[in-house]
């Protein structure tokens, strides 16, 4: 291949790559609208009144009325939520019913209470929150790893022997596991009886171990099955009976082929699985009052502050479509093969 | 075919083209050979017929209260009793019945939902790949806004702000996961669609419906039915996740959410509180489990042309 | 066990030795900087967000206001003591005439903010937080303050037509402000600005961060400064305590207990509290504005059961009041626990077997008082057995308390649960403050008849003569019409660590750290 046939290649290649990327983006951008009005649109129509809520449970109804005309709740859906997408534009989610502006809970005052006026702005609140979520999930996927590989690699390369029986029964046992028990159960242990792991909040990087630990434990049956099943196919294939002629050594075949052909199912069961991680996450950090973005959501609903849900949703919705997106992306980066 | 032929089992390394069972019934045959799907079937079973008819047998209710005989312990630990084999719990309700009652429950919506996906997916699915170009695409991107929300937030938004009734939580569950039977049905549908014995019905002039339910639906069964059965599994974790932060069914009706959830605060005096639905709910799941990766191991050896 | 076999076997009451009317030595420590940590107290309610005593009624908003505000003076209320008062920011007082209360006040003390504490501040405070437009309704009705001098201040109830001697206990319980701070509007919302021991430095997420304040009058405390954090649930609380996290936590339950007791570096202090739990009814709609619906419920509920649920935390009581309280009685007519009963009066209301009744929705918190959920089952299945179709919520305490108090129109729910502790034997701060119209809180009775017995016991000059008129009159008409339940008395127990020295438990739940050490 002569010099300007590569670089026509390549020209072509990040062309292809441009539109892919220009159209899979469009796509999403419409995906998150059809998201955000159908929660938006949720939590207007169920009970529950958020003029009430923001003026708090001593106002007679009066203000309650006036203030609901005043935020334009009255106005037809459809209006409020082009509104409300202008917001965004600007980046302004709102602010939260319940929270002050210094990350206190407020509430049980009267409804003209100048404190009630200074709430905090949901994209803030967030904001703060992500990066700790951040590190759970990565250590999560770390410890996964560690479990996951030794198992998933062991059975993948001796399909049928006790190895791949030991792998499918670690597997099911952990996916039976509800994760939340598990939880409860290890910070009883870890914490309390042998004092060796702190489970309660943050104040430091080990207090994500615990939390991390489980979650793993919730990811690593997808990865071990995954994995020994590529695995074991890509072994069945040609080209890996044949490389022993070329005397190369057994691991070195293992690791720079197979397990690179095998991770293309692994990054797409990423994409799969985010949702039910993403489950996983809220409640463990519910469990382990770990101050990340899942417990803010479950005491955002606990306490009813509809701002702050409907800023968390819109936000995560994002996260996913563009995890997706650079999922596939990721892929088609690894095995040029792949089309999309 | 001749009564011969049918009487003969066909050698297992042939392809079945002489069979008279459709592939759903091969797969089904295949898993039940293996010793893993009978051992989940019959567990689920026990679990089930014991969830079913204990609590009715049984003069104990489950929501009924007794202060003076809370935290009994489960048998053989502490002072135990036979009226309460596994413990009461701190308002001194038995633990036995509340978890039967409790598997009800998480079976029950488990299975409803996963029928309820099943039926609006795979429709979906089936229009989806049929009929193709306009209706595809709007399909196909409905599936991937509903991809695009996470279970959790669904049920969040839904449930978090009013009070949940069952239905409500069947409805959330299942539109978490349709997405997935749609796109398995609509790549069935698409692969049968261009096969010779299609084109052959349409040219004696079959309508669209009778096409689609005749011929390609069955098709679409044997990759869906071992998903579905892990999906009564991840259903019921879901429900018991719903249920422990307070948004599944509410109290005193027992759910495993709630019984955990409560036992929690007295893991440390009366720990058999939320043990016990942890671990019923493991052996449920576990066996569901089994019979699930025995069905997919079968379709897979169906495939391969091995059974 | 009765209620004096109880306080005598309560851990600590005896901590405090019985102290005569004496100036300062209650707070004096001896002048002795240690290496102590600063102090974590996990809190089991949120504060509010507005730092204004006057518009809130929350009770750890209030206990937050111990550390940082000064009281013209304190009740300790021991078992063997309860009506004793010791002097913080007074130091004499004495009833000149019917209507007029004279303090004496302390000298050199300074505000936070280093402004000089005077009468003017006792003028400001009186006048401005005994408006009747405030969230916070403690005081008997508005009062004037004449500034006699830079340190004389005398309180005039007057023009209000109210004995002044009311404020004797009541002194202890209200929080005094600067009067630059009440001038200027926002200030008070803004920034606790008070006399206490402690400052405050800033809030962080849902803690509050205080420090030591030097130039205390009785010296400077020993620890650096205390840490108030809101924890919202009972068993992280205890595995912050166990894990050595917090210092000390409040609201323990039963089991809890045990856990503790079997645990060695921890020490734990029960104490009658003086705050009774109630079952409220929403009085001013229907259909609980019927009293005979009100009674029905009262007699469907066993509160032995309830108590049996509570165990440690929880103590019989038959009236309205603390039985730590002035004016306490065990009332004769006080409803128990008879199905006939219930069911005669729920015949008569027009709801024979509890046919017609619209679904009675009851709510309650959880992560705050002890064993809210359980109980409320408990009571939920009671009222069921009779025939009363309730939908019983249980909800995390921000969204309960946003939900607790009166409005026009009737409150949320029909029944809501709800405690009331007020750092005082003052008995108005629950009766009056509930039960009279001009205020009604929470349950928003209006009867005329129990306007006017209040305002008799309230208007009663001899002391005796009061506590005969809450006793014979006030209680056994609450009784009758029953717009809330009494349903015990709440014990409060607090678990805190070895290494927490000398910390001073008030029987609301108000903590002292003035002569804490913490190892």
């Amino acid at each position: 291949m002569d010099g300007s046939a590569s670089a026509h290649a390549r020209k072509a290649r990040r062309l292809y790559l441009l539109i892919f990327l220009s159209r899979r983006l469009l796509q999403g951008a419409v995906v998150l609208l059809i998201v955000t009005f159908a929660i938006f649109t949720l939590l207007r129509v169920v009970p529950g009144d958020p003029a009430r809520l923001i003026v708090g449970g001593m106002a007679p109804d009066e203000v309650v009325v006036q203030k609901a005309e005043e935020l334009g709740l009255n106005d037809p859906i459809p209006v409020q939520f082009l509104k409300y997408l202008g917001e965004i534009a600007r980046g302004d989610l709102g602010n939260s019913f319940v929270r002050a502006k210094s990350g206190s809970m407020g509430g049980a005052v009267a409804f003209d209470d100048p404190s009630r006026g200074d709430r905090a702005e949901v994209l803030d609140l967030i904001v703060e929150r992500v990066p700790l979520t951040l590190q759970l999930a990565g250590l999560a996927v770390v410890f996964a790893l560690i479990i996951s590989f030794p198992l998933g690699v062991a059975a993948g390369l001796n399909p049928g022997s006790w190895k791949d029986k030991l792998a499918f029964f670690a597997g099911s046992v952990f996916v039976s596991v509800p994760n939340f028990w598990l939880g409860i159960v290890l910070a009883l242990l870890f914490s309390v009886q042998l004092g060796i792991l702190p489970s309660i909040g943050y104040k430091g990087f080990e207090y994500t171990i615990l939390p991390a630990f489980v979650l793993a434990i919730e990811m690593a049956p997808f990865i071990i099955r995954t994995l020994s099943v590529s695995i074991a196919q890509v072994m069945q294939e040609e080209f890996i009976s044949v490389a022993p002629l070329r005397g190369l050594m057994r691991s070195r075949i293992v690791g720079a082929h197979a397990i690179r052909n095998a991770s293309i199912p692994l990054l797409n069961l990423f994409g799969i699985q985010l949702g039910s991680l993403l489950g996983g996450v809220l409640v463990i950090e519910f469990i382990f009052d770990y101050p990340g973005l899942g417990r803010l959501t479950i005491n955002a609903v606990l306490q009813r502050d509809f701002p702050l849900i409907q800023g968390i949703a819109i936000f995560i919705s994002g996260m996913f479509v563009f995890i997706n997106i650079a999922v596939d992306l990721a892929a088609s980066f690894i095995d040029p093969r792949l089309e999309y | 075919m001749s009564d011969t032929v049918t009487k003969n089992e066909p050698p297992r390394h042939v392809a079945s083209t002489a069979a008279m069972l459709t592939p759903t019934q091969r797969m089904l045959r295949e898993a039940w050979s293996k010793p893993s799907f009978k051992f989940g079937f019959f567990t689920f079973t026990v679990l089930l017929l014991g969830a079913l008819i204990y609590p009715e047998i049984s003069s104990i209710d489950p929501t009924k209260m007794n202060i003076k005989a809370r935290h009994t312990p489960p048998l053989f630990v502490g002072d135990w009793s036979w009226a309460h084999p596994l413990g009461t719990d701190h308002l001194g309700r038995d633990l036995l019945v509340r978890c039967l009652v409790g598997l009800r429950y998480s079976v029950l919506i488990g299975c409803a939902t996963v029928v309820m996906m099943f039926i609006v997916g795979c429709g979906l699915g089936l229009l989806s790949g049929f009929k193709g170009k306009f209706t595809d695409t709007i399909i196909m991107r409905i599936t991937d806004a509903q991809l695009s929300i996470p279970m959790i937030i669904l049920a969040i938004a839904i449930l978090g702000v009013s009070r949940p009734t069952v239905p409500a939580i069947i409805l959330v569950l299942g539109l978490s996961g349709w997405p997935l039977y749609a796109r398995v049905a609509r790549s069935v549908t698409l692969s049968e669609k261009s096969k010779e014995y299609i084109k052959g019905q349409r040219v004696l002039g079959a309508s669209d419906w009778r096409i689609i339910f005749l011929f390609v639906a069955p098709a679409v069964l044997p990759p869906i039915a071992f998903v579905a059965v892990l999906d009564v599994a991840r259903m019921m974790i879901f429900e018991s996740i719903l249920g422990f932060l307070g948004l599944g069914v509410q109290p005193p009706t027992p759910t495993f959410g709630n019984i955990i959830a409560d036992g929690r605060k007295y893991l440390i005096n009366a720990w058999w509180i939320a043990t016990m639905p942890g671990l019923f709910l493991l052996f449920t799941l576990t066996s569901l489990n089994l019979m699930g990766s025995a069905l997919e191991g079968a379709r897979n050896n169906v495939l391969k042309g091995a059974a | 066990m009765d209620r004096r076999k109880f306080l005598e076997s309560s851990a600590m009451a005896a901590a405090v030795a019985a102290i005569p009317m004496v100036n300062g030595s209650f707070f004096a420590s001896p002048a002795f900087a240690g290496s102590d940590k600063p102090i974590t107290f996990l809190s089991a309610e949120n504060l509010t967000g507005n730092w204004n005593p006057t518009a809130h009624t929350a009770l750890s908003q209030i206990i937050f206001e111990g550390f940082v505000f000064g009281y013209l003076t304190r009740a300790p209320m021991s078992p063997d003591n309860p009506d004793e008062i010791v002097f913080e920011l007074a130091t004499a007082m004495k009833l000149i005439d019917e209507h007029t209360l004279e303090f004496k006040l302390r000298e050199g003390v300074k505000f936070h903010n280093g402004e000089p504490f005077t009468a003017k501040d006792v003028k400001a405070t009186f006048e401005y937080a005994s408006q009747p437009d405030h969230p916070a309704q403690w005081y008997p009705g508005q009062a004037r303050v004449d500034v006699i001098d830079d340190h004389t201040a005398h309180v005039k109830t007057k023009e209000f037509g109210y004995p002044a001697s009311l404020f004797w206990f009541l002194s202890a319980f209200l929080p005094i402000m600067s009067a630059k701070d009440i001038a200027d509007g926002k200030a008070l919302t803004e920034r606790p600005n008070g006399t206490g021991a402690f400052k405050f430095v800033k809030q962080d997420g849902n803690t509050t961060v205080l420090e030591a304040n030097k130039d205390f009058f009785a010296g400077a405390p020993k620890v650096p400064g205390v840490n108030f954090s809101f924890s919202g649930d009972a068993t992280t609380r205890m595995l912050s305590l166990l894990s050595g996290e917090a210092d000390i936590i409040e609201r323990l339950e039963a089991e809890q207990v045990d856990t503790i007791k079997s645990k060695s570096g921890f020490r734990l202090n029960q104490a009658v509290s003086v705050e009774n739990k109630y079952l409220w009814f929403r009085c001013s709609k229907p259909p609980f504005n019927d009293w005979r619906l009100r009674r029905a419920v009262s007699h469907a509920i066993d509160r032995d059961v309830i108590l049996e649920v509570l165990g440690a935390s929880g103590t019989p009581s038959n009236a309205w009041i603390s039985p730590v309280k002035f004016g306490y009685v065990d009332t004769p007519n006080y409803p128990k626990y008879d199905p006939e009963l219930c069911q005669k009066f729920l015949a008569e209301a027009g709801f024979p077997g509890g046919k017609g009744l619209p679904k009675l929705e009851y709510l309650t918190s959880v992560g705050f008082y002890p064993k809210t959920k359980e109980y409320g089952e408990v009571i939920t299945a009671m009222l069921q057995e009779q025939g009363f179709d309730v939908e019983f919520s249980a909800m995390e305490v921000a969204a309960w308390g946003d939900r607790l108090y009166d409005r026009p129109g009737g409150g949320p729910g029909h029944m809501i649960d709800c405690g009331w502790a007020t750092g005082s034997p003052e008995p108005d701060l629950v009766l009056r403050t509930h039960f009279h119209s001009s205020s009604k809180r929470i349950c928003g009775i209006e009867d005329p008849e129990l306007d006017a017995v209040l305002d008799k016991e309230r208007n009663a000059t001899d002391p005796a003569e009061r506590k005969r008129v809450i006793q014979e009159e006030l209680m056994p008409m609450l009784a009758e019409k029953t717009p809330s339940l009494s349903l015990f008395t709440s014990v409060f127990i607090h678990a805190m660590r070895e290494g927490l020295q000398g910390m001073f438990i008030y029987p609301n739940g108000m903590l002292d750290a003035t002569k804490a050490t913490n190892a």
